[in-house]
């Protein structure tokens, strides 16, 4: 939009207001409220509802206010009789067929047709023929569809088409039976849910929420999701101590986001009030022993007296300390500083998959910010699959693409679902990534990078080509599985890559939640990774401490690892198989238990917040390391609270310097930590130890043709989705039960548990 | 059924009696490309459009806009190709001439396309005919096979530099697809749902490039105005209004069909009373539709002795309009709550579903004219059916919404006594 | 007020999407010209669809995955444009197609008499299919015959100026 104003007059007030503005948002902004349905901000515009209606001067019918720009003197009505008229017409053509049964709707309190009724419409109904009838249906698991009461704003179709790229639903049939379906009444597609969200009414319902709650009984609590590195914000719906349901509805939570979740953001959390949770500290007293309920007091007694003796026989680094990427800042933070401070232990590290240590050394431009995404002129992304494994990044590139005609370029080794958006793909070899880092870094190596990616030099002539003539943001994006030669190189390409009117931003792609934020309390400086110290175990290191459970990646091939400690203690929500060889298990809270942040892929430091009391007696992970610390005779003086132990961090953590929970209240307007910018070191150097790594790549490993079915990461059962009913079926392959009237959940046996 | 001109020369119905009339050879020996010939030996494509713009062309698809106005909205610097998209959709009720047009002298559509195409710079065009006209579409198909191979399509045509290509394209059962953007929808494989105007076709149309979509009637009358030249042409009609007008006439009339008249032929009594051979079985005339269902509907004292002019202006000053020129004619045996209820149907049936009032609106009309229709009618319902009328009017993403209303409109106003003895309850 | 309800039809039929069917080379050449046509192939989805129909009688599963993948679509696109008009069929229809118009030129010159008379010698409704699946008889909106009214369309053939006795010549005739 250009920074030119012009004048426009609405209800006989002039305004100043940018060239391009769209009238409706500036009525709304001037406080003029118009009414809408269809009209949904960065979806294609549909003008369909017709609520939206104004008169305009000069015109000779009302137009609808969503599809007008203004233009310099425009002279707008929005408050008369006739207009009036035209909005208690349309709702009363709304709710001609529409059942009224809101007092048995899972949306009744919060509901815009039942609020644009309530503001706009007309009491009395005039309307007293047959209504035409369709029968209430399950989609899916997840999504449950009652098509009588629809509206036809067809937001869902637009979501699920312009922000998922799926076109799982559409409108089929004509006038008046029209419906929303899909093609055989059954609905094959991410699950993301987003189509429940923006439906204003109760048309698409959260089939894992029906008829478990009205939205008024409900306490609303704002906060971040615990599944991917997307952060994004949600709102978390509890009734006493009950989680009952997530959404990103914007009635209750504006994030980055907006009302965008996936699958597990939105329908993952059941596993919060699962029967499963640990109930009680338990302790395993001799090896090979059951695992026996016990007192706090007790629990941490034991653990102390423990600890105390590994380190008295074998040293202070025959400790490990492991955190977590899935646990807060401030959890993550006091295992840092209890190693560090307390134990003085040289041997801490995080359980993740991926470390992006060797990146963020050598940083040499700023982060992206998802909106960043959205804007691009160039989006370069290598490796990943982020419509599986962030799914709000491949939104925001797909929008990136389709609404602002950005450049993607996709480098990957299978032809991934937003191959569909590229503007180019290059289809590289498997593991050859690093390959196409040295591409980017040095235009005098194709023959080499060519032969490991299998790609012809005119490929990546074409790529750097795009890039050099970027104008606009550069945002580089790479799955964090890079390797750290590569890694190395990537964060120093800006000094390549810088050009006027061109803005280098990079978006790393790791794994969890808080890969960033355990990255950034300091337990990736640790002298071991979580794997070496598995490795280790037995010899140099005698004990673990570890937050959370390792990674499958961390634990695979490494399973008798755990029997040869001296002593084991985990903090967990569930028993696992880290916990199946503990010594001690401490039940942890969940994020919905917690107060704290996590520092998202954006870098956006963003609040966790307490929705319900901890679960049986489980504890916040920080403050049972700090009654550990208590135990073993430091306190850390914390009390009871988080924002006194992100104080300490702000002032310990450069990158977090200055900031406090009060400035990170609105979700809104997220903040953003201070990475350390720098030109990084030896280019030369990093350079020769990348092109020797991609030397010993091989030649001939495969490209995968297959294009990964939706899904394919999105329903891998893990811990938490294991606790999801809705979540064996869709790893099942989605079956369709036998009549769509019934929740597949009690038709399916065997797979629903 | 009577096909044939009154009160002019025939032009568009020059050939259609010839034995023969829709091939090639019988085209040619009756003046056929003749028109192409004189547009490719020395018109530049402004000559063309300046042309037709004299020629006071109008739109016979039923809105009536100035042709070569239209044509000089396409961006001539526009680095996208340009379309031209004949509309044979065809499906107002009581609208036929198209079909015979395309029957029996498909060759006059095709260099009618050829000249448009060349004036526009469009290279590949397509004409959007109705599913139904299956036949149609075959016969065109054979036409357009040999005009390429007597080297009147494809590559340099006629030994020009000009290259064009014509191909037909179906659709498959909507009325909606007659409008111009839910037909270049239609025509990209999507449903055929109406487009936001503006972008107005001319800049953004077929495949989001500059495309202008024309009627049969309106593509044939082209070659016509080349050879006369525009301002002959525009003579045969009236100022505002040039050349002739195809009039389809149905209903009780003796002889119904497709007739060719100046553009302002006066007298709308004259032409049912005389020239379509008056009154069926010399029933008395009670209700005529002169534009397609989507006019208002008119009654006989509104046409005998009042000199109903039949042009634009005329049937507006009569009270309605030329609309598509279907004409359904009504004897006194119809009952215009009946025939009013038929057509609401056919709106509530072909409405598109898109928006709102037009959706919901004529599906609520629909079950009020049925509860009348079984004997459960209210004396509100009037004033009921008048006000949803009101609130489709006017607020509808196009203009089907508004076709739908009037007939309802006027009818109301105009015969109130045939829709009171339906709404007083049979038994009170 | 109690609620009145007037079912409409399920819409979605349960169907499992089927394996794609396939086609004779002499319609896949067909089917290739169409294609040729358009600089999009989505485009041709609705003259596809109608070489579906004659095929396979009407736009069955195997069709509609046939069309998905020849057109590069996904199989909710099919749908939402197979629905859209009236001239796809989603459902089997009988052999002979018999569409009466009911349009008002048509309704005013006796469409009702010719309705009648259909429907009482097949011994169907409209709407409804006679048991061999022989004969489907539909009441549709105008075919742009006004002026040669009642008429009917059997499949793609106009049958116009229509008597009783012209409807039985016709219906006799078909094999
Ligand atoms: C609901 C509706 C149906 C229409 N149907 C037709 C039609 O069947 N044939 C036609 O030529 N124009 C039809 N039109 C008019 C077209 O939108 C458009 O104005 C016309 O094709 C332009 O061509 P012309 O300028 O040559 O008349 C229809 C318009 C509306 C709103
Ligand atoms: S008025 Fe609305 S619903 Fe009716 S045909 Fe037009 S866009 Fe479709
Ligand atoms: S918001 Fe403008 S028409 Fe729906």
């Amino acid at each position: 939009m250009s920074t030119e104003v012009i004048k426009v007059t609405i209800n006989g007030q002039d305004f100043q207001v940018p060239k391009g503005a769209r009238l409706i948002d500036v009525c709304r902004d001037k406080a003029f409220d118009i009414p809408s349905f269809c009209y949904y901000a960065d979806l294609a515009l549909q003008a369909s509802c017709r609520m939206c209606l104004v008169r305009i001067e000069k015109m000779p019918k009302l137009q609808t206010s969503c599809t007008i720009i203004c233009t310099d003197g425009m002279v707008v009505t929005t408050q008369s009789d006739e207009i009036e008229k035209a909005q208690r017409s349309m709702l009363e053509f709304l709710l001609a067929n529409h059942p009224l049964d809101c007092p048995v709707c899972d949306r009744g309190g919060e509901c815009e047709l039942q609020e644009m009724t309530f503001k706009w419409g007309n009491l009395e109904e005039r309307f007293t023929e047959k209504k035409n009838y369709y029968p209430e249906k399950y989609l899916s698991p997840i999504v449950a569809n009652d098509p009588q009461r629809c509206i036809l704003c067809k937001r869902c179709t637009r979501v699920c088409d312009e922000w998922m790229g799926e076109d799982a639903i559409e409108a089929g049939n004509r006038g008046a039976s029209t419906v929303i379906g899909t093609y055989g009444g059954w609905l094959n597609c991410s699950q993301c849910g987003n189509c429940i969200e923006v439906c204003p009414t109760g048309t698409l319902l959260d089939a894992t929420y029906r008829h478990q709650a009205r939205p008024w009984e409900l306490t609303q609590t704002v906060s971040t999701c615990t599944y991917c590195s997307d952060g994004c914000q949600l709102s978390l719906g509890s009734r006493s101590d009950e989680l009952v349901r997530i959404v990103a509805r914007d009635r209750y939570v504006n994030g980055l986001n907006g009302e965008f979740l996936c699958i597990k953001g939105r329908f993952g959390h059941p596993f919060v009030n699962h029967e499963a949770r640990l109930r009680t500290p338990l302790i395993r007293y001799k090896k090979g022993g059951k695992l026996i309920p016990a007192t706090w007091d007790e629990a941490v007694r034991h653990v102390a007296e423990k600890l105390d003796s590994v380190v008295d026989q074998h040293g202070r680094d025959a400790l490990g300390v492991v955190g977590s990427p899935r646990i807060t800042n401030e959890a993550n933070y006091l295992l840092y500083k209890f190693a560090t401070e307390l134990v003085g232990t040289k041997n801490y590290a995080v359980s993740d998959a991926n470390s992006l240590k060797a990146f963020f050394e050598n940083l040499g431009a700023p982060l992206a910010t998802h909106r960043d995404i959205r804007y691009a002129a160039t989006i370069v992304l290598i490796g990943g699959e982020p419509e599986e494994l962030q799914p709000l990044t491949g939104k925001q590139i797909r929008q990136a693409v389709r609404n602002g005609g950005a450049k993607l370029i996709v480098i990957n080794s299978a032809p991934i679902r937003l191959v569909e958006q590229a503007a180019q793909f290059v289809h590289i070899r498997k593991g050859a990534e690093s390959a196409a880092v040295l591409a980017l870094a040095d235009d005098s190596a194709d023959e080499l990078a060519g032969a490991k990616l299998g790609v012809d030099g005119s490929a990546l002539q074409t790529l750097r080509q795009t890039i050099n003539e970027t104008q606009g943001d550069l945002i580089i994006m790479f799955a964090a599985d890079l390797s750290a030669a590569a890694q190395t190189t990537i964060g120093q390409l800006p000094a390549a890559l810088r050009a006027d009117n061109r803005r280098i931003l990079f978006h790393p792609l790791p794994l969890y939640n808080n890969s960033f934020g355990a990255h950034d309390m300091g337990l990736t400086k640790g002298a071991m990774t979580t794997s070496q110290m598995l490795d280790a175990a037995g010899g140099a290191i005698r004990a673990l401490y570890v937050a959370g459970s390792l990674l499958p990646q961390d634990l695979g091939g490494r399973e008798t690892a755990l029997e040869k400690l001296d002593f084991l203690v985990v903090q967990e929500l569930f028993e696992t198989d880290t916990t199946m060889f503990a010594d001690v298990v401490l039940p942890a809270a969940s994020f919905a238990e917690v107060d704290g942040t996590f520092t998202n892929n954006d870098g956006f430091v963003q609040r966790v917040r307490q929705s319900i009391a901890p679960v049986h007696q489980a504890k916040a992970d920080w403050i049972i390391t700090a009654e550990l610390a208590t135990e073993l005779g430091s306190d850390f003086g914390f009390a009871m609270s988080a924002s006194a132990v992100f104080r300490e961090i702000s002032e310990r953590v450069p990158a977090y310097s200055g900031l406090k929970y009060p400035l990170l209240k609105d979700e809104s307007s997220p903040v953003q930590a201070k990475y350390t910018v720098s030109e990084g070191g030896n280019s030369a150097q990093a350079l020769a130890a990348l092109r020797e790594e991609v030397q010993a790549l091989p030649n001939d490993s495969e490209k995968s043709d297959v294009t990964p079915p939706v899904g394919n990461k999105l329903f891998e059962i893990g811990t938490l989705t294991g606790k999801v009913p809705q979540f064996h079926l869709l790893a099942e392959g989605n079956p369709r039960p036998e009549t769509v009237r019934i929740s597949p959940l009690y038709q399916i046996a065997g797979l629903s548990k | 059924m009577f096909i044939g001109a009154i009160g002019c020369e025939p032009l568009q119905l020059a050939r259609v009696h010839l034995e023969d009339s829709a091939s090639l050879g019988v085209y040619r020996q009756h003046g056929g490309y003749e028109a192409l010939k004189k547009v490719l030996s020395g018109m530049s494509p402004d000559d063309v459009i300046g042309e037709v713009k004299k020629s006071a062309l109008r739109g016979r698809g039923g809105a009536g806009f100035p042709t070569g106005m239209k044509w000089s909205f396409v961006p001539k610097d526009s680095p996208k190709p340009k379309y031209v998209v004949c509309n044979a959709d065809e499906s107002e009720p009581g609208t036929f001439k198209d079909r015979y047009l395309m029957e029996r002298d498909p060759h006059m559509l095709i260099e009618g396309m050829l000249i448009a195409a060349y004036a526009l710079g469009a290279k590949v065009n397509y004409i959007y005919t109705r599913g139904e006209y299956k036949y149609l579409i075959d016969i065109i198909d054979r036409a357009l096979a040999e005009a390429r191979a007597a080297g009147l399509l494809g590559e340099n045509i006629l030994d020009s530099n000009f290259s064009c290509e014509i191909h037909t394209h179906t659709g498959a059962g909507a009325y909606i697809c007659g409008e111009e953007t839910a037909l270049l929808s239609s025509l990209e494989g999507l449903r055929g749902h109406p487009r936001m105007k503006p972008p107005f076709p001319a800049v953004s149309g077929l495949y989001a490039c500059p495309t202008v979509v024309n009627n049969v009637e309106t593509l044939t009358a082209v070659p016509d105005i080349i050879k006369l030249g525009g301002e002959a042409y525009q003579k045969l009609g009236t100022e505002k209004s040039g050349g002739t007008k195809l009039w389809s006439v149905s209903g009780h009339v003796n002889r119904p069909g497709v007739y060719e008249l100046p553009m302002g032929y006066d007298d709308m009594e004259k032409f049912i009373m005389e020239d379509c051979g008056g009154m069926l079985n010399g029933s008395q005339l009670k209700a005529v539709i002169p534009g397609g269902s989507s006019v208002y509907v008119m009654r006989a004292d509104q046409i005998i002795g009042k000199d109903v002019r039949m042009d634009y202006e005329g049937l507006v000053a009569g009270g309605s309009s030329v609309g598509s020129g279907g004409f359904i004619v009504m004897d006194e045996s119809v009952d215009i709550f009946e025939s009013t209820k038929n057509l609401t149907e056919f709106y509530k049936h072909e409405s598109c579903g898109w928006c709102t009032p037009c959706r919901e609106g004529t599906d609520w009309l629909v079950k009020v004219f049925k509860r009348v229709a079984a004997g459960g009618g209210r004396p509100e319902d009037a004033q009921l059916l008048l006000d949803i009328c009101d609130n489709i009017e006017g607020k509808s993403f196009c203009p089907l919404g508004d076709a739908a209303s009037w007939p309802i409109q006027s009818a109301i106003k105009r015969f109130p006594e045939d829709f009171r003895k339906h709404l007083v309850r049979a038994n009170s | 007020m109690s609620q009145q309800l007037t079912q409409i039809g399920p819409l979605s039929q349960p169907v499992d999407i089927a394996d794609a069917a396939s086609f004779s080379a002499e319609v896949e050449k067909e089917i290739d010209a169409h294609l040729a046509k358009y600089p999009v192939k989505r485009s041709a989805i609705l003259p596809l669809m109608f070489v579906v129909q004659r095929e396979r009688g009407y736009l069955d599963p195997p069709g509609v995955a046939y069309l998905a993948q020849r057109l590069g679509l996904r199989i909710t696109d099919i749908w939402e444009v197979a629905t859209f008009y009236s001239m796809l069929n989603t459902k089997p229809v009988g052999k002979y197609h018999i569409q009466i118009c009911k349009t008002l030129s048509c309704k005013i010159m006796g469409e009702a008499k010719i309705t009648e008379h259909v429907c009482q010698r097949l011994g169907i409704k409209p709407g409804e299919t006679t048991a061999d699946g022989k004969f489907t008889v539909s009441l549709v909106e105008c075919l742009g015959s006004c002026g040669t009214a009642p008429m009917f369309q059997v499949g793609f053939d106009y049958h116009e100026n229509l008597t009783p006795e012209k409807v039985d010549q016709i219906l006799d005739s078909l094999p």
